[in-house]
């Protein structure tokens, strides 16, 4: 086994000599990150995988709703130099669509299902990307979509439940509650937009 | 997290760690031994099959950070509601208990938790900002009554006591404890000269200091005007200066001076004191106002107030008291006239605080807009003198005195009379006049060596001046300050203690001062003993002293600063009887009414006191209850929808009396 510093250098050399880098992270001493254009991706994983990078840990994707992008990210793991690479491309948010690498990593077969299930992706090439996995019987968005809303959900789906509990105290006299929310209320009121965080 | 705990270094025998399990009792709890007394009970009456078989255990075995049923200790719990706020299947409701005492930096309700929602996921134990909340090793909860499900966390589980399981850790805790910190002025910069100490947040800086805040609003109530602070710190992290301006402008007409001299009632309370450094809200205030550009105040008011209201108001004094009821009752639609025998409005803000705390710049930007809603200020116009008290009874409807304490007390201990001691009140108006450039430095009288009697912050105040004249003066700086009280009930602010440390005031605290030795008609010192207590049993002031222990601070000038005083000598005699002064302050009602002088009201320092915000929530209560004594009666315009608007908004927004917060020592 080789020094894991010398292991970075070699995935950086062997990236950068096959595939333009738009961006580069250094997360730790084992893992690296790249982010390369989509056309790139089946080329810079069939390179890494014949330089040892055999095992496809993950698929999955990350939601940019401002940029208006998902990110999907493919982490491969070499067990002869101990690297975890990250490679990262962003693809449009509409109509969501990246080529299957199931002709480089069969394994991805499930992750792409997965994928597509919680963020809608669509993975031609993969014949059974469509295919139901987790989420039996789904009718809303894909889950995983910083636009998807829960809580929304949960009340469209699961009847709330009143309890006949009461553990409030509560003193007619007594309003600073109330009184409280109305001031907030109208604080509120007074804001003139500024980016809502 | 640490790269070598990340990723330990790999060793052959690392397996062989394994073995030790041989020698360990296995970790398995029999099914029939798991249960809290009240489960085994329930079970025992109810499972035909095993009838009375099942024991109960307590305390339950489990892992030491299981995340089982909640217990929430509510000595420490102040329902600040972040734990609802934070819970991401809503399970939380907070329910209002008005049984629980109402005070500063607690509200009034706790934490239910529907345990049908529940995911156990401890967001909530993370981010509770007492620790209050942690999680037992209670994970069983038997019911066949689905409505049972919901329960209100108490300091016991089922009414026994449990093991805990999971609570918060350094790691976990989501609160960000430690305050952003501030860029002073260093003190040998800044004793050069009267530059602004306090150097103010810049825009990241202040989302970050922002970003600390839950927006619980326990600290509303401490503040005696009721700001909106969870939302103008909101609107500050989403950068919207002009909302949070104005927020801020609905409830205090002298921000910029409260960003930088409050007394800061609210950061006392804040919920994120319980366990670390409070959001900074004053310096937050002040960041807004200071990036607030002249042309946003414009939009504060969406149209020009205006004399909606045929009736005249008068007031005397300008400072925060006067300027707060001035501010309101313009909004309310009246005419208002303001006089002040000073050549520059603001009394105490300008004339009492020095100008390293807060500089004139921020007094005037404050006023200005005052002015700017059509205020009247008349300086240079003394009431008593110039005008009297009756006239404005004749020519106004109604009179606001909000006159202050602008008087020197000094104590009466031999020597006292010497004309080289000085009283505060008698200085500070001098040190203001000297750092605007209105006086010449050989015409103020501060020798080589001072003596400061006081612990308070004006006694600070005259200390650090002294500082700064000497080094000017003499190039040596050399200030004793002494007070009755030590530094664990020191009256002043912490703040004044370690920048006047680190600008050099020698302190000898806990002595009071017996006399002043004069020696061939010039003073030697203060010779103090020893104060062995400040306040009796009862809480009331009445200090004693060790004469064994006595000291000689060297100094060739004392200066008191042991309390203000009023000046009434602009109180007519034909009215001297019908108001009553008890220890100083004007006798009124609530909103500062005189009783039996309907036309007559009071606020600030002789009403109320002590601080500047509690003379802004005077003010706006005065105006308040001036707008009742005179709308009835008073001819009106006709008013826009928005005058109308504003009007009420000035009336909702009138400030209850604040609760008092009790004070954290830090300093040791």
């Amino acid at each position: 086994m080789t020094n894991s510093i010398n292991n970075l250098e070699l995935v950086k050399e062997l990236v950068s000599k096959t595939t333009t880098i738009l961006k580069e992270e250094n997360i730790d001493v084992q893992q690296l990150a790249f982010e390369v254009n989509t056309c790139d991706i089946h080329h810079v994983l069939s390179v890494l995988k014949s330089a040892g990078w055999k095992q496809l840990s993950y698929l999955s994707a990350v939601d940019w709703p401002d940029e208006n992008k998902f990110e999907v990210v493919y982490i491969l793991f070499n067990w002869d130099k101990p690297v975890y690479v990250q490679i990262r491309t962003k693809i449009d948010r509409e109509n969501p669509s990246i080529d299957s690498i199931l002709p480089i990593f069969p394994g991805a077969k499930y992750y792409e299902r997965e994928a597509h299930e919680f963020f809608g992706i669509a993975f031609p090439g993969n014949p059974d990307y469509e295919k139901q996995l987790i989420l039996e019987g789904w009718d809303d968005i894909p889950p995983l979509r910083k636009d998807f809303d829960p809580s929304a959900y949960s009340d469209r789906k699961f009847p709330s439940r009143e309890y006949p509990q009461d553990y409030s105290v509560t003193d007619e006299k007594n309003h600073s509650l109330e009184k409280r929310a109305e001031r907030k209320a109208r604080a509120e009121r007074l804001r003139t937009g500024g980016k809502k965080q | 997290m640490e790269e070598k705990k990340k990723y330990p270094k790999p060793s052959i025998f690392k397996p062989l760690r394994h073995l030790k399990y041989l020698f360990r009792k296995p970790v398995s709890h029999p099914l029939d031994t798991i249960f809290t007394e009240k489960n085994a009970e329930y079970l025992n009456k109810n499972n035909p099959f095993r009838k009375n078989k099942i024991k109960n255990s307590v305390p339950r075995t489990a892992p030491d950070n299981i995340r089982g049923f909640h217990v929430n200790d509510w000595e420490k719990c102040i329902g600040c509601g972040t734990c609802g706020e934070i819970c991401p299947t809503a399970a939380i409701e907070m329910v209002p208990r008005h049984d629980l005492p109402r005070v500063a930096g607690e509200l009034q309700q706790r934490p239910v938790i529907d345990y049908g929602r529940c995911c156990f996921c401890a967001l909530c134990v993370d981010t509770c900002t007492t620790g209050s909340l942690s999680m037992t090793k209670e994970y069983v909860f038997a019911d066949s009554n689905p409505d049972s499900f919901k329960l209100m966390p108490t300091e016991t589980w089922q009414d026994q006591e449990v093991e805990l399981g999971y609570q918060k850790t350094e790691v976990t805790d989501l609160l960000d404890l430690k305050r952003v910190e501030m860029e002073h002025i260093e003190p040998e910069e800044r004793i050069k000269s009267y530059i602004e100490v306090v150097r103010g947040y810049s825009k990241e800086f202040a989302k970050q200091e922002a970003a600390r805040c839950v927006e619980c609003g326990v600290c509303t109530a401490s503040c005696p005007v009721q700001m909106h602070i969870p939302q103008y710190i909101k609107a500050i992290w989403e950068d919207d200066i002009e909302g949070g301006l104005k927020q801020i402008y609905e409830t205090n007409p002298l921000p910029g001076v409260c960003g930088r001299v409050c007394t800061h009632n609210c950061e006392t309370s804040c919920a994120i004191a319980q366990r670390g450094e409070a959001i900074a809200i004053r310096w937050l205030k002040r960041y807004i106002i200071d990036s607030a550009p002249d042309e946003m105040y414009e939009k504060i008011f969406n149209e020009p107030v205006s004399e909606v209201i045929e009736a005249k108001v008068a007031i005397a004094g300008s400072g925060p008291a006067s300027l707060s009821t001035a501010y309101y009752l313009r909004g309310l639609g009246y005419h208002v006239d303001v006089f002040e025998e000073k050549n520059r409005p603001g009394g105490v803000m300008s004339y009492g605080a020095p100008q390293y705390r807060i500089p004139d710049y921020a007094v005037e930007k404050d006023i200005n807009f005052i002015k700017k809603i059509g205020v009247n200020i008349h300086t240079n116009t003394r009431v008593g003198t110039d005008i009297t008290l009756e006239e404005l009874e004749k020519k106004y409807d109604a009179v606001f005195l909000g006159t202050g304490f602008f008087a020197a007390r000094k104590l009466n201990i031999p020597g006292s009379d010497h004309p080289d001691v000085m009283g505060a009140m008698d200085f500070l108006p001098i040190t203001r006049d000297f750092a605007r450039g209105a006086i010449k430095l050989d015409e103020i009288n501060v020798k080589k060596s001072v003596v400061v009697v006081g612990g308070g912050d004006v006694a600070f105040d005259v200390a650090r001046n002294c500082i700064r004249i000497q080094l000017e003066k003499y190039g040596k700086a050399d200030v004793k300050l002494t007070s009755l009280e030590t530094l664990d009930i020191l009256p002043g602010s912490d703040d004044e203690y370690i920048e006047g440390k680190e600008e050099g005031i020698q302190f000898f605290l806990g002595n009071g001062p017996q006399e002043i030795v004069v020696k061939n008609g010039k003073i030697k010192g203060l010779r103090v003993w020893k104060c062995t207590r400040v306040f009796d049993e009862e809480g009331r002031f009445n200090p004693t002293f060790d004469s064994e222990q006595e000291t000689l601070l060297e100094g060739e000038q004392v200066f008191f600063s042991v309390g203000q005083a009023p000046d009434y000598t602009f109180i007519p005699e034909s009215l001297k009887d019908k108001v009553t002064i008890e220890r100083g302050k004007v006798k009124a009602n609530k909103d500062g009414q005189v009783e039996g002088l309907d036309w007559l009201f009071v606020g600030g320092d002789i009403f109320r006191g002590p601080d500047i915000i509690t003379a802004v929530s005077d003010g706006h209560r005065a105006a308040v209850a001036i707008d009742d004594y005179l709308y009835t009666n008073a001819k009106k315009k006709e008013q826009s929808e928005y005058v109308k608007e504003i009007r009420e908004a000035i009336r909702f927004n009138n400030p209850d009396l604040a609760l008092k917060p009790t004070r954290k020592r830090t300093l040791n």
